[in-house]
């Protein structure tokens, strides 16, 4: 613990930075504990405030916007890999779309403080073509809330985290080991979770010649072809498969009330 | 989405290669209809 102090000393801003960029790009860290301790180490003097405060605020925007871009770009391909190492993968997008149809763009003022919404709202709202400008205003303002949140905390309560703190070097090494475990734990779990949501690149699939004989024969009537691109709808002149209609995926839970369940669904995007 | 859609009791499957499959393969296609890009979600 004292070597982490003296690390935080030598390079807070850098380190600190690093969390909250990583974890703003979707990597499973905690910048609210990191936040916490930059503002602890800010209130004893170790690190400047506002360059501290400065510092953070622009590496976390820089991870919303990386993904902003991505989710521009890449549609429903990006927030399918960030939901991928979530609790529950099923609901993950879903709920992260419900939230902007619910609140607007103002979920991107709070989507911080909600986990599971926090690392999608970004890559939801480009993918949602949000004006990048606007983005930015929005985002600004929910990180510096999120920011200026926990930082407080830690310049506020700096003294009980010290109190903390002399606790965990007084155990000592137990501490660490203790922690060791807790991390590896972690890993382990997210691990785990990751390959047991692999599940979902096992779906039925069929090749275009073999749909193109089926619509070609007697059993057209029980085919509907659905189209889930989150692109390509957005622009005049954009063309699609003959005979396909839309399947919204930021409006997943809407649109599938109107779709029958006696038909063959196949499924297509880019 | 195709795992989504067969957990909650659909039976659905995915095309191989997506649109660009389809298009190699000669298969016919068709317009986005006017009212459909319309309908499209987006923060104007």
């Amino acid at each position: 613990m004292h070597d982490f102090m003296a690390l935080i000393e030598r390079h807070g801003y850098l380190l600190v930075s690093s969390i909250v960029f990583a974890e703003a790009v979707g990597l499973p860290v905690p910048a609210a504990i990191g936040l916490v301790g930059a503002g602890a180490a800010a209130a004893s003097g170790i690190l400047h405030p506002g360059l501290m405060l400065l510092s953070v605020l622009l590496s976390m925007m820089a991870g919303d916007a990386l993904l902003f871009v991505l989710g521009r770009y890449t549609g429903w391909a990006l927030l399918g890999v960030l939901c991928r190492v979530s609790v529950n993968p099923e609901t993950c997008i879903l709920r992260s779309a419900e939230s902007f149809y619910k609140r607007g763009k103002a979920t991107l003022i709070i989507a911080k403080f909600i986990p599971g919404i926090n690392t999608m709202a970004p890559p939801l709202a480009g993918s949602m073509r949000m004006r990048p400008w606007q983005f930015v205003r929005l985002d600004f303002l929910g990180a510096s809330l999120y920011i200026l949140a926990y930082f407080g905390v830690g310049y506020v309560f700096r003294d009980f985290l010290a109190t903390i703190t002399h606790g965990l070097q007084t155990a000592g090494r137990a501490m660490e080991e203790v922690l060791l475990l807790a991390i590896i734990g972690y890993a382990v779990y997210r691990i785990w979770l990751y390959r047991k949501n692999s599940v979902y690149r096992v779906v039925p699939r069929i090749q275009v010649e073999e749909l193109a004989r089926r619509l070609a024969s007697e059993n057209e009537s029980n085919v509907l072809i659905a189209d889930v691109r989150s692109h390509g709808y957005y622009d005049p002149g954009a063309a699609r498969i003959k005979g396909s209609v839309r399947l919204e995926p930021n409006n997943l839970a809407e649109e599938l009330k109107n779709f029958p369940k006696d038909k063959d669904i196949y499924l297509y995007c880019t | 989405m195709a795992h989504m859609l067969r957990e909650q009791g659909f039976n659905a499957f995915v095309i191989v290669g997506g649109l660009a499959a389809w298009k190699k393969a000669g298969q016919p296609l068709e317009s986005v209809p006017g009212n459909d890009l319309v309908k499209l979600p987006t923060f104007n």
